[in-house]
C-alpha cells in the first residue's frame, strides 16, 4: 500500500515500504518455490485462520466502484444491454467484490476467463444471442460539491472483450 | 573484559523471571466460560444468517464451470497455487463423485451441513463437532468462491477457527446440561480469550493506521464515497449532504477510534467507551451500508473479547477443573 504510493506518506518512504514488503514476503515463505513444504504449510495455516489478507477495509482510501455491462447482439440486429445477475443482495455484494478484484492487476491473469464465465452466465438466459461484447470499467463518483452542482458518476471504460458464443469461439 | 558482580547477574535474572511471569499471567489469565458462550451463540447466529442469505444463490455461486456465475474452479486454482492442502468445495465434490453423488447434491448437503452446524452452535449441542463443521464448510466455500469473498469471510473464518480451538462446551450449552461436562480449565479459557483480544487489537490497529494514511478519511470524503458507492447506497445522497459538516468529524473519529483501540480497550476506565463506540460503528456499517454479516461478526467478536465482564475464576474452581 505504502510502496504503491497510495498513502499520504512522502514518496521517500516508498523504498522502505518496498523493503518491508519483501521482508514480510520472505517471512511468509512466498519467496520459496511453490512446492516448498514450508511455504505450503504457512499458506495453509494463514488460510485456515483467515489471516491470509490484510485488514485494510476501505483504506487508505475508498476505491472506485467497477461495472461490467454486456451488449447482446441478436441475429435480427437487435442489441440489448445486460449485467451479470444474482438473486439475493448478499450475492450481489459478492459480485461487486468480484468486479472490484478484476480491476486489480494481481488478477489480470484470470480477468478474461472470469469475464467469459460471466458472459456465459448471461448467455444461458439469452441463447439466441449471436455475439456478446463485455465492457468493464471504473465508475468515478462525484465528490460532495460536484454532486450539489448536479454532476453525477462517470464511467471510464478499462477494457472490453467480444465473445462469439454461438460457434463457441471468442475474440 | 567487563566482569559483572554476582548480585547484578542475580538481579538481572530475577528481572527476566518477573517479566516472564507477568507475560505468562497476561497470556493465561483465569477466566470463566461466559465469553465463550457469547462467541458460540454469536457465531452460531452468524453461520445461520450466512447460510440463509446465500440460500437462493448457493448453487449458482459455487457450481463448476458452465453451470454457475463464475466457475468454482478458478477460486480453487488460486487457493491450490498457494497450497494444495487448503480445503475447498472441490474436495467434497470429488468425494461425492466416488459415491456417484452429483455436484448439485453435494452442494445441497454442504449447505444443509452449514446451516445445521450454525443451529447446533446456537443451541450448544455437539459444540465442538458443530464448530469444526462450521469452520470447515465455511472455509471450503470461502476458498472455492475466493474471487467472490470479502472481508467478512476472512473474519468469519478467524472467529470460527478460534471457536473450534477453544475449550468447548461452555456451561450455558445443551452439551453441558445433557452430559454434565466438567468446567474447563480457567487458564485455557483465559488463553483463548486473550488470543481473540490480541487478534482484534491487530485488526483495528492495522485498519486504523491504513485509514490514517489516506487523505480521504481526514476530510470526510471517504465516508461520502463509501456511502454513495453501489451496492452500499442505503442512504440517499441528498440526506448525506445535510450532514456534510459531520462527515469529516466522523471520518477522523473512525481513524482515531481504530488506531487507538489496542491502547484504550485494555484500560478499565476507557474500555466501555471504546467498546460502545466500536459496536456502534459496526452497527452503523451494517445498517447504513447493508454489510450485515461483516457488522455481526465484528460485534460478536468484540463483545466476546471485551464485552463480557471478566469474572476471574476462584482458585477452588481452578483446582476442581484440573489441568486442561
Amino acid at each position: 500500500m505504502i510502496a504503491q504510493g497510495s498513502t499520504i506518506l512522502p514518496s521517500a518512504s516508498d523504498d522502505y515500504a518496498r523493503d518491508a514488503e519483501l521482508a514480510a514476503t520472505w517471512c511468509l515463505g512466498k519467496e520459496a518455490e511453490a512446492s516448498n513444504p514450508l511455504r505450503r504449510g504457512v499458506a495453509m495455516y494463514l488460510h485456515a485462520a483467515g489471516i491470509q489478507a490484510g485488514y485494510t477495509f476501505f483504506a487508505p482510501n475508498v476505491p472506485n466502484h467497477h461495472r461490467l455491462t454486456f451488449e447482446l447482439f441478436y441475429d435480427d440486429g437487435r442489441v440489448e444491454h445486460q449485467s451479470p445477475q444474482v438473486r439475493s443482495k448478499a450475492a450481489a455484494l459478492r459480485l461487486d467484490t468480484l468486479l472490484d478484484k478484476l480491476a486489480d492487476e494481481r488478477y489480470e491473469a484470470v480477468r478474461e476467463v472470469v469475464v467469459k464465465m460471466l458472459a456465459l452466465s448471461v448467455w444461458r438466459q439469452h441463447q439466441d444471442v449471436k455475439k456478446v461484447r463485455a465492457t468493464f470499467g471504473s465508475v468515478n463518483p462525484p465528490d460532495i460539491n460536484e454532486f450539489e452542482q448536479g454532476k453525477r458518476e462517470t464511467f471510464q471504460p478499462m477494457f472490453s472483450f467480444d465473445f462469439s458464443l454461438r460457434d463457441g469461439q471468442d475474440q | 573484559m567487563l566482569k559483572l558482580p554476582g548480585s547484578q547477574i542475580n538481579a538481572g535474572a530475577s528481572l527476566v523471571q518477573k517479566w516472564w511471569q507477568s507475560f505468562c499471567r497476561f497470556l493465561f489469565p483465569s477466566e470463566t466460560d461466559t465469553w465463550l458462550a457469547v462467541l458460540r451463540i454469536g457465531l452460531g447466529l452468524q453461520v445461520v444468517v450466512y447460510a440463509l442469505f446465500l440460500r437462493s444463490d448457493w448453487h449458482y455461486l459455487f457450481a463448476s464451470s458452465g453451470k454457475g456465475l463464475v466457475a468454482r474452479e478458478i477460486g480453487e486454482a488460486i487457493s491450490f497455487f498457494d497450497s494444495p492442502f487448503i480445503p475447498t468445495l472441490g474436495w467434497l465434490v470429488a468425494i461425492g463423485r466416488n459415491f456417484n453423488i452429483s455436484e448439485e447434491v453435494v452442494l445441497s448437503v454442504t449447505w444443509i451441513c452449514l446451516l445445521s452446524a450454525g443451529c447446533l452452535l446456537l443451541l450448544g449441542l455437539f459444540c465442538r463437532s458443530a464448530a469444526i463443521v462450521a469452520w470447515f464448510v465455511h472455509l471450503c466455500a470461502a476458498e472455492s468462491g475466493g474471487l467472490l469473498a470479502y472481508g467478512a469471510d476472512s473474519l468469519m473464518t478467524t472467529a470460527l477457527f478460534y471457536l473450534m480451538l477453544s475449550p468447548l462446551p461452555d456451561r450455558y450449552s445443551f452439551d453441558h446440561w445433557v452430559a454434565k461436562t466438567k468446567p474447563k480449565n480457567p487458564q485455557a479459557l483465559g488463553f483463548w480469550r486473550r488470543v481473540l483480544q490480541v487478534h482484534l487489537c491487530f485488526v483495528y490497529f492495522i485498519g486504523g493506521l491504513a485509514k490514517c494514511l489516506g487523505n480521504g478519511w481526514w476530510d470526510g470524503s471517504n465516508l461520502w464515497r463509501s456511502l454513495i458507492r453501489p451496492p452500499f447506497t442505503f442512504v440517499p445522497p441528498d440526506v448525506l449532504i445535510r450532514f456534510r459538516y459531520v462527515l469529516p468529524l466522523l471520518g477522523i473519529s473512525i481513524c482515531l477510534l481504530e488506531v487507538s483501540y489496542p491502547i484504550f480497550i485494555w484500560i478499565r476506565k476507557t474500555r466501555v467507551i471504546w467498546l460502545v463506540c466500536i459496536v456502534a460503528m459496526h452497527a452503523a456499517i451494517g445498517l447504513l451500508m447493508g454489510l450485515y454479516l461483516f457488522a455481526l461478526v465484528m460485534i460478536v467478536m468484540n463483545i466476546a473479547a471485551f464485552g463480557v465482564v471478566s469474572n476471574t475464576a476462584t482458585p477452588q474452581t481452578a483446582t476442581e477443573s484440573g489441568a486442561h
